[in-house]
């Protein structure tokens, strides 16, 4: 019997990428075809989400429904007009990973007080949403919350998936307050294990 | 003396017939140990950046591999080249590649054995760059993984 040659040749291979994110709060930007091979870029806008309370109704309780100043409404992963802006607000992305290590974990940081000019406060507790989609069904990956003046979870976004809701805000209107315009920014991150 | 004369060309004969392949068909593993890759680790990229409703979580990417073939044993023989892709543990499914014409194109998934070249062995070594565009599955290939390959003859 010949002997036989034990050669082989090794080709290695490695993912380039092996871990991608996206998260888009409010308008955000893609390039190319949402749903052939667009990639994500980057879009420094920062929303608004306001309310004006008349002032025969301050502090008395009647919850006050809060519109936004996005354009946001048609989903970048198929083009479906998935939100109704400027009523909602857009929250949604995508984690893609080739490790099986966990899903993504959206997070808001909110300041324990909006403020006025004058150091008036009402407290971001005052301030919750409620999460739905167009043609939407079972939970929300983003449910319901209430912002609670500190860093708190939204949702998750498990591996290889996009996820999305949409955020409809509202002022409590339980503390009667000074006149003034209240402001406090709420901070996204989309932290990948 | 005669008998260690005999002996000896008994072991002569053997010899030879040991330095060449076997005149019936058979199949032998081709000595390829100067082959080699481009680059060290091929580099796949995700075929959609973005996940999307196909569940598309591919990789791909492309490498070259600079063949070089040992076939002195077979030439002036007519013989079958394949190259084979073992199964095993690796994200990769499926290696399409083309040549510079020496051998043939195709594509090969893990398990498979995939001619590239039937005809005479004309010359004792055979070069040929194979471009390689390999596609992994996203979901498994969380570190480097060695893909292996190698040719074997079918001699007729």
């Amino acid at each position: 019997m010949r002997p036989e040659p034990s050669a082989a040749f090794t080709v290695s291979i490695t993912a380039a990428s092996p871990r991608v994110i996206y998260l888009q709060v409010g308008v955000g930007s893609f390039n190319g075809l949402y749903n052939s091979g667009g990639t994500p870029a980057n879009n420094a806008t920062i929303n608004v989400v306001s309310v004006t309370v008349p002032a025969a109704q301050v502090g008395n309780g009647t919850v006050q429904t809060m519109t936004t100043n996005s354009t946001a409404s048609r989903s970048f992963y198929d083009n479906f007009a998935f939100c109704n802006a400027p009523a909602q607000l857009y929250v949604g992305g995508f984690y893609r990973s080739t490790a099986n290590t966990g899903a993504a974990t959206l997070t808001a940081s909110s300041p324990a007080n909006l403020a006025n000019a004058n150091g008036d406060s009402i407290p971001f507790s005052q301030i919750s949403w409620t999460s739905s989609g167009n043609s939407d069904s079972g939970a929300q990956p983003f449910p319901a919350g209430t912002f609670n003046g500190a860093t708190q979870t939204i949702g998750t976004i498990s591996r290889n998936q996009w996820a999305e809701s949409c955020h409809t805000f509202r002022y409590a209107n339980s503390n009667f307050v000074a006149s003034g315009t209240y402001t406090g920014r709420v901070v996204y991150t989309l932290s990948t294990p | 003396m005669r008998a260690l004369a005999t002996a000896t060309l008994a072991a002569l004969v053997a010899a030879v017939l040991l330095a060449a392949p076997s005149a019936v068909a058979a199949t032998h593993r081709v000595d390829d140990s100067g082959t080699l890759p481009n680059e060290s680790t091929a580099l796949l990229r995700w075929r959609q950046t973005a996940p999307s409703r196909t569940r598309d979580d591919m990789l791909e990417g492309a490498t070259a591999v600079a063949v070089r073939l040992n076939l002195a044993p077979w030439v002036e023989r007519d013989a079958s080249l394949f190259l084979v892709f073992p199964q095993q543990d690796s994200a990769a499914t499926r290696v399409r590649w083309t040549t510079q014409g020496r051998l043939l194109p195709g594509e090969i998934a893990p398990g498979d054995r995939v001619l590239v070249y039937r005809g005479r062995i004309t010359s004792p070594v055979l070069e040929e760059t194979l471009t390689l565009r390999i596609e992994a599955d996203g979901n498994r290939l969380s570190r480097v993984q060695h893909l292996n390959f190698h040719f074997e003859i079918d001699t007729d």
